[in-house]
């Protein structure tokens, strides 16, 4: 276990960083709690919370401290162990993944080398599904637990929809994994470096006033990613699993205070790593369109002079691009649910299995198909042909 | 002791003691989340070996997937205690003899064999960190393709098995 580092100073950085991106997450919560109350205000023309703080900012914060005095309450018919255990565990998957997904361009501080991510693993993709998987114990638990009829209901909707999409989830994922010739993130993000550049069949077309970004390969694959990524953490348009008018509230019925809070976490950790994995394989992660990371090094060093501020510039940016587009995601994410209604149950099984599976399962064969003949055959058209292609190409690729 | 030794000790103290938890517990549902916190534990074995491949797979075939719906299936049917399955009488205490003679050959066999394994640890030691995934991928699709095959052909007949044994006789719809 070499990664931690291999002098002193570089192992304390990577601890203090783990915890950083643990906390991170955490803290983000409240923040999205918040917008997502004033965006839900907003869009339905109300104030939302402007009371307590500027713009009522503080309000979760008067939230935080009123869940902490909450009285600690199990139900009688509870089972003890299960119902403490479970919203413990809701927090474990969410935050483990996240930290897989990289956030900048590493670090470099003289010798060392940091990454700006909880910890690097070679295969991103294949850890990350296999964590959040486990999200499914905790509402199995918190709903068997909770010894109650309409949170057991709610739990079993719940991992239902979980275990149906997250089959289409992992079929989505699989024609971008083909597409980069890898399950590494920190290499998807670098190769979605520079301008749009198609080649196979012996041509190479570059686009130059799009950026090589994954969505123009994968556009498929995206639309069923994001829309599955919604049905995995539980939102509106698929949060059956707690629909108020049939079950109270699902899984958490028996749930209050801190505890509660901590379903809400995992919740929203899940959101977080949806809106991460959306930017990292669709939208080129951290990387700025047009701009590659030694342009905005270069610049750096031609503003500050040394060396280590230049770093520290490169990372700082990039850290700031990859949070623009991940707070787009999840304001994405906020927006939805306030404008769609919610699904059948029914109609949800239908989308899941009968429509998202074999779209994705079509993307698959046909992304391998195309990834294997585009590398294997070469195409050659007549001259009059070509000169017809070669046009329309100019216009497209035109600066 | 490194910090390999440490987290070795650790995990697998996590796996042996969900794994005799399995069969410990009396209620049906512990027994079903140990199994599930024993593939867990293995899959952290399997990172500590670098196979983060077989890591995320174990996680979201077994611990993801399979253990979830045994969970489920187990809640649904709200199972509170097993019964006794087995009398006490001599049969019965004689089978029981028997697999703990079984379980302990078996130990005695592991320690033997495993002693003579060290020379292969070094080995692996020397051995440069490669692309598992490809290598495993090469050796599933290219060398033991057929074999592979097959086991998909008996996994579809064993799915399409139960599909027929459930519908037999009205299946759900029954009316006995």
């Amino acid at each position: 276990m070499t990664s931690m580092g291999t002098s002193s100073f570089e192992i304390t950085v990577n601890i203090i960083k783990t915890l950083a991106v643990f906390l991170m997450m955490v803290q983000a919560v409240p923040i999205l709690v918040w917008l997502e109350r004033r965006g839900s205000a907003f869009i339905q023309n109300r104030f939302g919370p402007n009371r307590v703080g500027p713009l009522g900012l503080v309000q979760l914060l008067a939230d935080a401290v009123k869940f902490l005095h909450k009285e600690d309450f199990v139900p009688d018919k509870a089972n003890r162990f299960l119902f403490y255990a479970a919203p413990v565990f809701a927090l474990i998957p969410a935050s483990i993944a996240y930290m897989a997904i990289p956030m900048s361009t590493p670090l470099i501080l003289g010798e060392s080398r940091f990454l700006i991510q909880g910890f690097e693993i070679n295969v991103g993709i294949v850890f990350i599904l296999g964590i959040s998987s486990l999200a499914a114990y905790t509402i199995l638990m918190a709903g068997w637990g909770s010894g109650s009829k309409f949170s057991l209901m709610g739990a079993m909707r719940a991992s239902a929809q979980i275990i149906s999409y997250e089959l289409a989830l992992g079929l989505s994922i699989v024609g971008v994994i083909m597409t980069y010739g890898t399950f590494n993130l920190t290499d998807m993000i670098t190769a979605q470096m520079g301008a749009l550049n198609f080649s196979g069949f012996g041509y190479t077309t570059t686009i130059s006033w799009l950026p090589n970004w994954g969505i123009f390969y994968q556009p498929v694959a995206a639309v069923i990613f994001f829309a599955a990524a919604f049905a995995e953490s539980n939102r509106l348009p698929f949060d059956l699993a707690e629909g108020e008018a049939e079950l109270v509230a699902g899984f958490h019925t028996e749930y209050g205070g801190f505890k509660m809070l901590m379903f809400f976490i995992g919740e929203y950790g899940h959101m977080m790593i949806a809106a991460g994995l959306m930017t990292t394989f669709f939208f080129g992660g951290y990387l700025i369109p047009y701009i590659t990371p030694d342009d905005v090094y270069q610049f750096g060093l031609n503003n500050f002079g040394s060396e280590t501020a230049a770093h520290i510039f490169n990372s700082a940016v990039h850290f700031l691009m990859y949070n623009v587009k991940f707070a787009l995601f999840l304001w994405i994410f906020i927006h939805v649910r306030w404008t769609l209604p919610r699904f059948r149950y029914d109609q949800l099984m239908d989308l899941g299995w009968k429509t998202m599976l074999p779209w994705a399962l079509g993307n698959t064969i046909v992304t391998s198909i195309v990834i294997f003949s585009a590398a294997y055959f070469s195409i050659s058209f007549p001259p009059a042909v070509e000169d017809v292609l070669k046009q329309i190409f100019k216009y497209f690729t035109r600066t | 002791m490194s910090v390999d030794a440490i987290l070795f000790w650790i995990l697998t103290l996590v796996v042996l003691v969900s794994a005799m938890s399995v069969i410990l517990m009396t209620n049906p549902i512990y027994s079903a989340l140990c199994l599930a916190m024993t593939m867990v534990g293995v899959a952290a074995i399997f990172v500590t070996l670098n196979a983060y491949f077989l890591a995320g797979v174990q996680l979201i075939v077994y611990a993801g997937a399979v253990m979830v719906l045994f969970v489920m299936v187990l809640m649904l049917f709200d199972l509170k205690h097993e019964l006794q399955s087995f009398s006490r009488g001599k049969f019965t205490g004689a089978l029981k003899i028997g697999s703990v003679g079984i379980l302990a050959g078996l130990i005695v066999g592991a320690v033997t064999i495993g002693k003579s394994l060290t020379e292969v640890k070094a080995v692996a030691e020397n051995a440069v960190v490669v692309d598992t995934t490809k290598i495993l991928s090469q050796n599933l699709f290219l060398k033991n393709i057929f074999g592979f095959e097959a086991l998909g052909v008996l996994l579809l007949v064993i799915a399409v098995g139960t599909v027929a044994l459930s519908r037999s006789k009205g299946g759900t719809h029954a009316r006995d």
